[in-house]
């Protein structure tokens, strides 16, 4: 399994975390689980970086942490998506899109 | 931005909780995780290796957390503090030195800050200060009730005169401070009093009850705290008071101390009624909202008004009013501005010194920051450690500077200047705290930048080449900036300096007109009880004086009002065959009474004429003496010896004077201060009954140690109710004279001092770090055979032309500077020549041989020795 999985590109951990919040609080394993799931395994996000990630944009005010019960009843530290989150997410969405376009063009073409 | 501070903070305060709740996150994802394997067939063991295998170090992700949410600012600052401690206590004698400069340079300026602060800074003590106004010139009573009843600037307005009282009952006889008041007084100062309550306007009348208030510190010391003194009744110069009140621990009128309160209308009914007799301090305490310019102009009104009904006495009256906190340290403002201004420099030249200081230590740590630098650590950050270093060096530098600047207050006060009198101690509150921070911390940043900013623009690579010698030009170009600016700042102080101890000296030297060896003088005041007669009062001075002079080892002794002692009474006089001037108009002299003899006690010469006979006495043709300025400017040309002058208020026809003599000026009112003419009269012609007091002055052939007491027991064998007070030498009043100035050139002697020092030491420091780097070339130049002569100019070059540099601009700094000086220079200017040349020579002097002593070590470098150490 690990052999199908890919190392993911620079910057784009903070967009998939934002993405994933966007539909509903999650807690950080659960982050991590939500993008191996939705990527259908392709993209597994390490451990060690999530957690400064997710820190990181705590700090910049994208996404806020509360203290909730899981799913097995145990405490744990769930993210949201705020409203300035919201917005950084269409900003990064765009600009992903815009980059992607442009990369596979290019991969057309040449 | 805020957002990103806040969550800083935050994590900053919340610290131990953040840390908890990283751990109980990383916990539960491991858990999490491990519980997923479980779930897919692993054993439980296998799951946790794997999530632990998987999930890294647990540190390294809660460091890389840590740094995320920026936690790591504090974490860095506390590290780099603890870094920094550890390197200054492993060199001791380098960290010695920084914190002694700065802690001079600091304390110095923090006991001067503690004085401006107390002084000028800090409140009155008095409920809305600025509403206080202070009056000039002094008043009489009856023209302060018309004051207070014709105006409406004013919520109140209150007078007081100190004047000595008698307190009698408690053993020896005590003379006190009496302050005889008007019931405004205390309602303008806006005191309520500790205990009891102030006299009321009803009994503030002649003839009303006898009612006095008391300090605390009277209350305490001499009534023994009593706390049922209410109702008793105390002696106070011959008559019975009851005691009615108390003033509070802090309360003090605004000029002068004192021990108990009177109504003056009660304590001094002779007086209360003269509308000629200014001799009150009057204040005024502005209604809200009414502004001084306001307040002005409706006391020259009235006064328009009292001078047209009063042309008497009255006449050209001009009450100025000033708000109390400028009058009252107006004086002493200029002063105390230049010496903080001084001290300010003197910091400069410290940090000057402190940076190099911290410039030497980057060189020797060279090998340290590359090996730091070459590992990755950025420029950035060694700066960051650098600053953190010297700021933690110029806090604690700051702490022993507290130490220093206690100590300085202590010191300054011990000096008892004049504007220090309302002071018991000089308190080293808030805000002295708040300067001591502030300046400490300004001076580690600010000072430490710039050699840490130098450090790390040292190209690494060069430096290794150089086997760690690296000086970069630029650093050699500060250091050289720093010294320049040292010596020029040395100079301005200096310079300052220099002007005041020249105008001291010549203040010293100026002649009081007198001789003050072996005169001592004492104060007494006759209580008006047993002596209202003036027949009565010239029969105890002449009867004392007769006792005081066959005492043994008394030359003579005499009775007047000393010079430098404060007394001055001012008459107005006419001169027989002038036609009278109009009434107001006539001129003003200085009056002295005088019985005994006076100008061979003093040995005052006789420039004409003759001195006072024994027999020219009471029922005796009037006679006077005159000073050299009373001729000069009232009988110029003429011969005055037979000339007859009067005071005006003697009601005709007049009883002429005749001068039968004239002798030299005296300085009565201060060395630097103008001889005013005056009149001298036997006391016993000069029937004044309300000038009751006297000063004795009694010359010896030798100091003799028991004078004083038998003079006491001569007074009391007269009458045992009268205190003797203000017992002082006439060298001592000289001395006390020049109190305030003695303050000034003392100050700023040290400040000047320190400076030079500093400046010294910084030369000296510079150049045995540049010996140090050149012992290789030097040792070169030794071996192909230079004479020391060539060694000395070679190696004292650069200082000195550096310290020369400094001293050119620091002439110029100082006679741009000198000029705000000129308030307290006593017959010199502020750019003397003499002074400024002999400064500079001076502070050359004291460069050449900072620059010298380094050299003379290079010329001992053997030559061998020097290309060894490479």
């Amino acid at each position: 399994m690990p052999s199908r999985s890919i190392d993911l590109p620079q910057g784009t951990l903070d967009l998939l975390i934002l993405r994933t919040l966007s539909l509903e609080p999650l807690h950080g394993w659960a982050v991590s689980e939500r993008i191996q799931q939705i990527s259908s395994d392709v993209l597994r996000v390490q451990q060690g970086s999530l957690y400064p990630a997710l820190h990181r944009l705590e700090r910049r005010g994208w996404i806020k942490a509360r203290w909730g019960a899981s799913e097995n009843n145990r405490k744990a530290k769930f993210y949201e998506l705020t409203k300035a989150g919201h917005r950084q997410l269409e900003l990064e969405r765009d600009a992903w899109e815009k980059l992607t376009a442009a990369v596979s063009q290019i991969l057309g073409t040449a | 931005m805020l957002h990103d501070l806040f969550f800083r903070l935050r994590t900053l305060f919340r610290s131990p909780t953040a840390e908890s709740e990283l751990d109980d996150e990383l916990r539960f994802y491991l858990e999490r995780q491990i519980a997923k394997y479980v779930k897919s067939g692993m054993s439980e063991a296998e799951a946790t290796r794997r999530a632990r295998l998987e999930f890294g170090g647990v540190d390294q992700v809660k460091d890389q957390c840590r740094d995320a949410r920026g936690i790591s600012f504090v974490e860095t600052l506390v590290q780099d503090a603890r870094y920094a401690a550890r390197t200054l206590l492993r060199s001791p004698a380098f960290t010695a030195c920084a914190v002694l400069t700065l802690a001079l340079g600091i304390g110095a300026n923090t006991a001067i800050f503690s004085v401006v602060n107390s002084v000028l800074l800090n409140p009155l003590p008095y409920p809305d200060p600025q509403a206080l106004l202070a009056a000039r010139p002094n008043d009489s009573p009856p023209d302060l009730k018309d004051l207070q009843r014709q105006t409406s600037s004013f919520d109140s307005g209150g007078g007081v005169n100190i004047e000595p009282m008698d307190f009698t009952g408690n053993g020896e006889p005590m003379r006190i401070h009496g302050a005889f008041v008007d019931a405004g007084l205390l309602q303008t100062l806006g005191v309520q009093p500790m205990l009891g309550r102030w006299i009321s306007d009803d009994e503030d009348v002649k003839g009303g009850p006898r009612n006095v208030l008391v300090s605390y510190p009277f209350w305490r010391e001499v009534l023994g705290s009593d706390v049922h003194i209410l109702g008793k009744a105390i002696r106070l110069s011959g008559n019975s008071y009851t005691v009615i009140g108390v003033m509070p621990g802090d309360f003090n009128l605004p000029k002068e101390p004192a021990d108990v309160f009177v109504s003056l209308s009660v304590a001094y009914p002779e007086a209360a009624p003269e509308r000629g007799v200014h001799f009150l301090h009057t204040y005024w305490r502005l209604k809200p909202g009414v502004t001084l310019t306001q307040a002005q102009a409706e006391i020259a009104q009235v006064d328009g008004r009292l001078s047209e009904q009063f042309p008497d006495t009255e006449k050209g009256r001009r009450t100025i009013l000033l708000p109390l906190h400028d009058w009252l340290v107006g004086n002493i403002r200029p002063a105390l501005l230049i010496l903080f201004g001084a001290v300010g420099l003197v910091l400069l030249i410290a940090c000057a010194n402190f940076a190099m200081l911290l410039m030497a230590r980057a060189v020797a740590r060279q090998r340290e920051l590359m090996i730091r630098a070459s590992l990755g650590a950025k420029n950035s950050r060694l700066i960051r450690q650098q600053l953190t270093e010297s700021t933690l060096l110029a806090l604690v530098g700051g702490a022993v500077g507290l130490l220093v600047a206690k100590l300085g207050t202590m010191f300054l006060l011990a000096l008892k200047p004049a504007p220090l009198h309302r002071f018991h101690s000089i308190p080293i509150d808030a805000r002295v705290f708040a300067f001591v921070f502030a300046i400490s911390l300004l001076t580690g940043l600010l000072f430490g930048l710039l050699p840490a900013w130098s450090a790390s623009r040292s190209d690494i690579a060069e430096a290794l080449r150089a086997n760690q010698r690296a000086t970069g030009p630029s650093r050699s170009l500060l250091r050289s900036v720093l010294i320049t600016a040292e010596v020029a700042l040395a100079l301005i102080l200096l310079a300052g300096a220099g002007l005041l101890i020249k105008g001291f000296l010549r203040l010293l030297s100026v002649n009081p007109g007198f001789n003050p060896a072996n005169v001592m003088t004492m104060y007494l005041q006759l209580p008006a009880t047993r002596y209202a007669q003036f027949q009565s009062q010239t029969n105890f001075r002449r009867e004392l004086l007769a006792r005081i002079n066959a005492l043994p080892g008394v030359e003579a002794a005499m009775i007047t009002d000393i010079p430098l002692a404060g007394n001055y009474v001012g008459h107005r006089i006419v001169i027989d065959g002038r036609p009278t001037p109009a009434a107001g108009t006539e001129p003003q002299v200085q009056v002295l009474s005088i019985m005994g003899d006076y100008f061979r006690v003093m040995q005052i010469p006789i420039r004409a004429g003759r001195d006072f006979l024994p027999t020219e006495r009471e029922g005796q043709p009037l006679v006077a003496v005159v000073n050299e300025a009373f001729v000069r400017e009232h009988l110029p040309g003429q011969n005055p010896i037979g000339s007859r002058i009067d005071w005006i208020r003697t009601p005709d026809p007049h009883q002429w004077m005749t001068i039968v003599g004239v002798v030299a000026d005296v300085k009565h009112s201060g060395l630097n201060q103008p001889v005013d003419p005056a009149v001298y009269s036997p006391f016993s012609q000069n029937d004044e009954a309300w000038r009751r007091w006297m000063t004795l002055v009694i010359k010896t052939r030798a100091p003799i140690a028991g004078l004083v007491e038998d003079v006491k027991k001569q007074v009391w064998n007269m009458d045992s109710q009268i205190p003797v007070s203000d017992i002082q030498s006439m060298d001592d009043l000289l001395a006390v004279s020049v109190a305030q100035e003695r303050f000034n050139v003392l100050l700023l002697g040290i400040f000047a001092a320190l400076a030079v020092a500093l400046a010294g030491v910084g030369i000296y420091g510079m150049m045995a770090y540049r010996v140090n780097l050149r012992t290789h070339e030097i040792g070169v130049y030794i071996a192909l055979g230079a004479q020391h002569r060539d060694v000395l100019r070679l190696v004292m070059k650069d200082g000195a032309k550096l310290a020369l540099l400094g001293i050119a601009l620091g002439l110029a700094g100082a006679i741009a500077l000198t000029r705000v000086m000129v308030s307290l220079l006593f017959e010199v200017e502020p750019t003397d020549p003499p002074t400024l040349i002999g400064v500079a020579l001076l502070l050359a002097a004291v460069a050449l041989l900072a620059c010298y002593l380094p050299a003379r070590r290079a010329l001992s470098i053997h030559p061998m020795t020097a290309l060894r150490c490479e």
